[in-house]
């Protein structure tokens, strides 16, 4: 008995023990939430108000006739602090808004969101988010239109949050050289290099932490306002881009080869209109994933494209002619221990030196270099300074592989004969191009450019004009007889497959063996550097596939085709590389002349001389055509915000219609204008630089 | 047909219920401590703890089922066999386990992470109540005595070289079912005093407790002391006290480590070091005080999301029920675990079969050590010791092995009128 009351009293000091326990947890809490409430309740509140950035805008990429490249695109959160409104507003129109509301999100009934929304405005909570999908900007312009929403901040307590992302409307289009920039500020291409400018100046305002992880801004004096991102405008041309990019893209798959870059050049300026790099990825596709046109791990042993600056310091240097000969023996020359081969089983014999240049003969330049040069390589090194190519360009994208020459006092007797053909240093295929660059415009070296200005919206901040790096390469009688060597390897040398009837292209191949872990490898370097029109150059270019594999695994074969792809495409579009079309066709010549101008004035003057015309249109401008000989008035465009089309006006006119979109004019010449410098369509930019050329 | 039916009747629904609402909230605050409204993952995305937790949910379903379609005798005949299961896989795991956070825990088997000290709780009260309920066993026998701690000992031992500081307390919890079924409650009382001089030391200075102790003893024998050796005894116990309150020194800074001897300062002083130490808890606080009588609201809680709380779906998930059901909610809270227990004891009483009983006794200590110490530690009684609260806190492993141990005894149950017609 006595043991069964004991476990009796046992168990009632268990139960006794539970309940001291849970009753001093209730006790606590209590005491916590109630005693000492408002105490933890302000020091939660401290800890949840902190200083937050506002994210400046980010700035746009534009391409050369404005279009974009990159761009950040507006996205916003509809919240709303529901105590805002006034009881009778309010009332009269929540039922619509929820109605609204739920018909646009579809995820929630309208009595959920009215009831959602109520709740919130009795427990005075002052944020809500309606719905934490993110809408873009045209949903929230209808929105805004909304009952209540209408209202606006301060009466209806609508809040929009802005959520921005990067959009590229051309996808992957030029992708590495625009670039990215992350969370951490690092990056590559214009997004980093041109960080600074793009990014603006974030501002800073005071949030309060709200539930779900969202901080609603504290309005008040403390704000500081962001300043928006500066505009980049490019010098890409996007169909040149897309042409570069895709040609690049059909025959890195066709060689299979590992990699390859693209950079089209205008001749004059040195404005870069197309940059493609495309790299094979781990998963055998291949994507624009490093810049190999200008990054350091594009530097390269260039090979034969170089030989072209060894023949520039022979010429200068030396009184040879282009139809000197020389010896390359049987296509094995020995320097020292090391042996230089000529591509030609059996060698090429006694040739001339043009020929020796067309045939890209290695022995040939070895030999002409080693013999001028030998005693006084310094002077071989001045004249490869002299052509830039020691130097860095100084380009804008940041991450620039430097030039690597040996330093003389490591020099041996191998070294200079090697250099002679592209062996023995590295540098970028943008360095190779600015050179070939200077050789098409007249000696004069280009600084490349990627960037021509900085602007916000329409104002010009900062304007990158053309810098001439080096003011004449070499004299003009060499360049001369280089640019006949060059025309001689597509007319009749290495790269004579390329050889087309419309418009002649200089250049050269260029095959070189990769080094890999000190030992030239069974893999090759090909490329082809050149400009056309040969005669009057417009555009220099380069094409570089690195390690095709195959049959086919020279310059000629693998890299040139692209070159002529590229230089097709660009010929073909490119008007004023057809000069037979100039001047715009004309009536009656002898006549005054009808081609373009003001609607009134044009039909006035047919008129008086009894031309025959037809009814006039309802435009302003218009240009004339010959339809059954009489004249018929077609409208010419006069977009807002584009460069009119003005070939074929006078200068009068001219200037009235393009000084009236706020572009300065330069001119050339007399009479009407035959080209314009702006092509007609694109992008008229304030403070932006047109030339016409009258005749 | 008919055993099947009685079987379903004879299932304490009410237990069932109760375990099956309290799964069902801590699901829901485990949502509601990690939700990102803008994420916008659903509860049940698998991503999230929410959704790991429903996955888990499911498969403690599918044990629950099995445990009540087994045959009963598994866990009354084979005790002994999970026990030294349980002992190997121990071993295992202080052989093989990653050193997480100092302390090697879990055994992985690929994807599956495992924790031996769960099964070891398990198969450790089932080889007791097994032990205990042989007739000859009385705890009035040094043998019993022995044996029993023994039992109890082996596994400890183990744990603490991983080691696992809360799992071990948990385990103390044992004691209480023993003394249902007749320990000298002189050892229960020891280790309260212990404690209780232990925590004194570190609030009072030593001389004083030292008067005090010694002036009561001496009122004690002056007054009440009847015999000579109950006067030594006290006298004697006079002196092992002060031994001991001299030696908490060397206890703190040598047993302990530096981050538990400061969990221990925090408790009594919470500004010692509110950046560190006392963050944890001064965070727990903020969250729960914020609360107030009704709370800030389902998903609305600013302080457990994000970084202010830490391990919000874990050991201090109980701030999410406080902070965003204010007080009524924790009242709740705190009546229906209480109410669990209280159920697990009468389950136990009623028991003619005294396996069931002890086993019973060794479920509720287990559960209410996990729910004082949790709760004590959330906010501020206690110091900071990382275990979960039962069903409630995100976590496969504990939300799995407290099902079963639950389960266990519900099946045991349902075969009461069974089981004594044996």
């Amino acid at each position: 008995m006595k043991i069964k009351q004991s476990m009796l009293l046992r168990v009632r000091i268990a139960f006794l023990f539970v309940f001291i326990f849970g009753a001093a947890i209730i006790y606590r809490i209590f005491d916590l939430q109630m005693l000492q409430g408002s105490k933890w309740r302000k020091v939660a509140a401290a800890t949840s108000l902190q200083y937050r950035t506002i994210k400046a805008t980010r700035g746009n990429i534009y391409s050369d006739n404005g279009s974009l490249l990159a761009t950040s695109l507006p996205f916003y959160r509809v919240c709303m602090d529901p105590t805002i409104a006034k009881e009778e507003l309010y009332k009269q129109s929540i039922d619509s808004l929820a109605l609204m509301l739920s018909r646009f999100f579809g995820d929630r009934s309208k009595e959920e969101y009215k009831r959602r929304i109520n709740d919130a405005r009795r427990s005075k909570r002052q944020y809500l988010i309606v719905n934490r999908l993110q809408i873009g900007y045209q949903d929230k312009k209808k929105m805004e239109k909304w009952p209540l929403f209408r209202e606006g901040k301060y009466k209806g307590g609508v809040i929009f949050e802005k959520v921005e992302k990067r959009f590229k409307p051309f996808s992957t289009l030029a992708n590495r050289t625009v670039g990215y920039i992350n969370e951490s500020e690092s990056g590559a291409g214009l997004e980093y290099s041109f960080n600074e400018q793009l990014r603006g100046k974030h501002g800073e305002a005071l949030f309060r932490r709200v539930a779900g992880g969202s901080w609603q801004p504290v309005f008040g004096e403390t704000e500081k306002r962001p300043v928006e991102g500066l505009d980049i405008f490019t010098t890409l041309d996007v169909n040149l881009q897309d042409v570069a990019e895709s040609s690049l893209l059909r025959h890195l798959q066709y060689h299979n080869a590992d990699r390859g870059c693209v950079v089209v050049m205008e001749v004059k300026t040195g404005h870069i209109k197309a940059m493609a790099n495309l790299s094979r990825n781990a998963a055998g596709y291949y994507a624009e994933s490093y810049n190999l046109a200008v990054g350091q791990h594009g530097l390269r042993e260039p090979g034969s494209t170089f030989k072209l600056a060894s023949m520039i310091a022979l010429f200068e240097d030396t009184n040879i002619k282009l139809t000197d000969t020389v010896d390359t023996g049987n296509g094995i020359q020995r320097f020292y221990k090391e042996v230089i081969r000529d591509h030609k089983p059996g060698g090429y014999g006694k040739i001339t030196i043009e020929e020796a240049f067309a045939k890209s003969s290695n022995i040939a330049v070895a030999k002409l270099v080693d013999a001028h040069f030998g005693l006084k390589p310094q002077r071989f090194m001045d004249y490869i300074r002299q052509m830039g190519l020691t130097e860095p360009l100084g380009f804008q994208l940041k991450g620039e592989g430097l030039p690597k020459f040996p330093p003389q006092q490591k020099w041996s007797g191998i070294t200079l004969p090697w250099m002679a053909y592209g062996y023995g240093f590295e540098i970028t295929p943008l360095q190779t191009l600015s050179f070939y660059n200077a050789v098409a415009n007249d000696g004069k070296m280009m600084r490349p450019m990627l960037v021509s200005s900085i602007r916000r919206a329409d104002k010009l901040e900062q304007e990158f004009l053309p810098q001439v790096m080096q003011e004449k390469i070499c004299s003009a009688q060499t360049l001369e007889s280089v640019r006949k060597m060059l025309e001689g390897v597509v007319e009749h040398g290495t790269a004579n497959n390329i050889r087309n009837s419309h418009y002649p292209i200089a250049g050269k191949t260029g095959t070189a063996q990769t080094l890999e872990n000190g030992r030239y490898a069974k893999k090759y370097y090909t490329s082809f550097v050149g400009y056309f029109p040969a005669d009057r150059p417009k555009y220099s270019a380069i094409v570089v596939i690195d390690n095709p594999k195959g049959y086919n695994q020279y310059g000629s074969d693998v890299a040139a085709p692209v070159f002529k792809e590229i230089a097709d495409k660009v010929y073909a579009r490119d008007l004023e590389m057809h000069p037979p079309y100039y001047p715009v066709p004309m009536v009656e010549p002898g006549f005054p002349v009808v081609q373009s101008g003001y609607m009134p004035e044009l039909f006035e003057i047919s008129k008086q001389f009894g031309l025959a015309y037809k009814t006039p249109i309802a435009e302003d401008w218009v240009k004339a055509q010959i339809d059954s000989a009489a004249i018929d008035w077609k409208p010419r465009s006069t977009e807002v915000g584009r460069i009119p089309d003005v070939r074929g006006m006078t200068l009068r006119d001219a200037l009235f219609l393009l000084e009236n979109k706020g572009v300065e004019v330069r001119f050339t010449g007399h009479g009407r204008v035959l080209r314009q410098s702006q092509e007609p369509g694109s992008r008229a930019l304030k403070g932006s630089y047109i030339t016409l050329t009258l005749g | 047909m008919k055993k099947h039916d009685n079987f379903a009747i004879k299932i304490d629904w009410l237990l069932v219920v109760l375990y099956a609402v309290v799964v069902l909230l801590g699901w829901l605050n485990i949502y509601a401590a990690v939700y990102d409204e803008s994420s916008g993952l659903s509860i049940f995305n698998p991503e999230t703890n929410s959704g790991k937790q429903f996955i888990w949910i499911g498969i403690s379903v599918v044990f629950i089922v099995l445990i009540l379609l087994m045959d009963y005798n598994i866990f009354t005949i084979f005790p002994y066999f999970f026990y030294g299961l349980a002992i190997a896989m121990l071993v295992a795991t202080l052989i093989f386990a990653r050193e997480v956070n100092g302390a090697r825990a879990w055994l992985e088997f690929g994807p599956i992470k495992f924790q031996a000290s769960e099964l070891a709780k398990l198969a450790t009260a089932l080889t007791l109540a097994k032990y205990i309920n042989d007739y000859n066993v009385k705890f009035n026998k040094l043998k019993t005595y022995f044996i029993s701690f023994g039992l109890l000992v082996v596994p400890i031992a183990f744990i603490a070289l991983q080691p696992d500081p809360g799992t071990i307390l948990v385990f103390s919890s044992f004691l209480i079912a023993f003394y249902r079924e007749g320990m000298n409650p002189a050892l229960i009382i020891i280790g309260i005093i212990a404690v209780a001089f232990f925590l004194l030391t570190l609030l009072v200075p030593k001389m004083l407790i030292i008067i005090g102790v010694f002036l009561t003893g001496f009122l004690v024998i002056g007054l009440a002391a009847k015999t000579v050796q109950r006067a030594f005894l006290v006298f004697m116990s006079m002196f092992i006290i002060t031994g001991f309150v001299f030696s908490v020194d060397k206890i703190m800074t040598d047993v302990l480590k530096p981050h538990q001897q400061n969990r221990i300062k925090v408790l009594f002083n919470p500004n010692l070091d509110p950046q560190g130490v006392g963050w944890n808890v001064t965070q727990s606080k903020i969250a729960i005080g914020s609360g107030g009588l009704l709370g800030k609201g389902f998903l609305e809680g600013t302080q457990t999301k994000y970084d202010f709380v830490p391990e919000q779906s874990t050991d201090f998930i109980f701030c999410t029920i406080a902070e965003e059901h204010g007080w009524i909610g924790s009242f709740i809270l705190v009546v229906i675990y209480m109410a669990i227990l209280l159920r697990i004891i009468m389950i136990s009483e009623r028991q003619k079969f005294r396996f069931t009983r002890v086993y019973g006794y060794f479920v509720a200590g287990i559960l209410f050590f996990h729910f004082m110490i949790n709760m004590g530690m959330t906010i501020g009684l206690f110091p900071v010791i990382g275990i979960p609260l039962p069903f409630f806190s995100y976590g496969g492993s504990s939300l799995l092995s407290f099902t079963v141990l639950l389960f266990v005894l519900i099946k045991l149950d349902a075969h009461r009128n069974q089981i004594i017609t044996r």
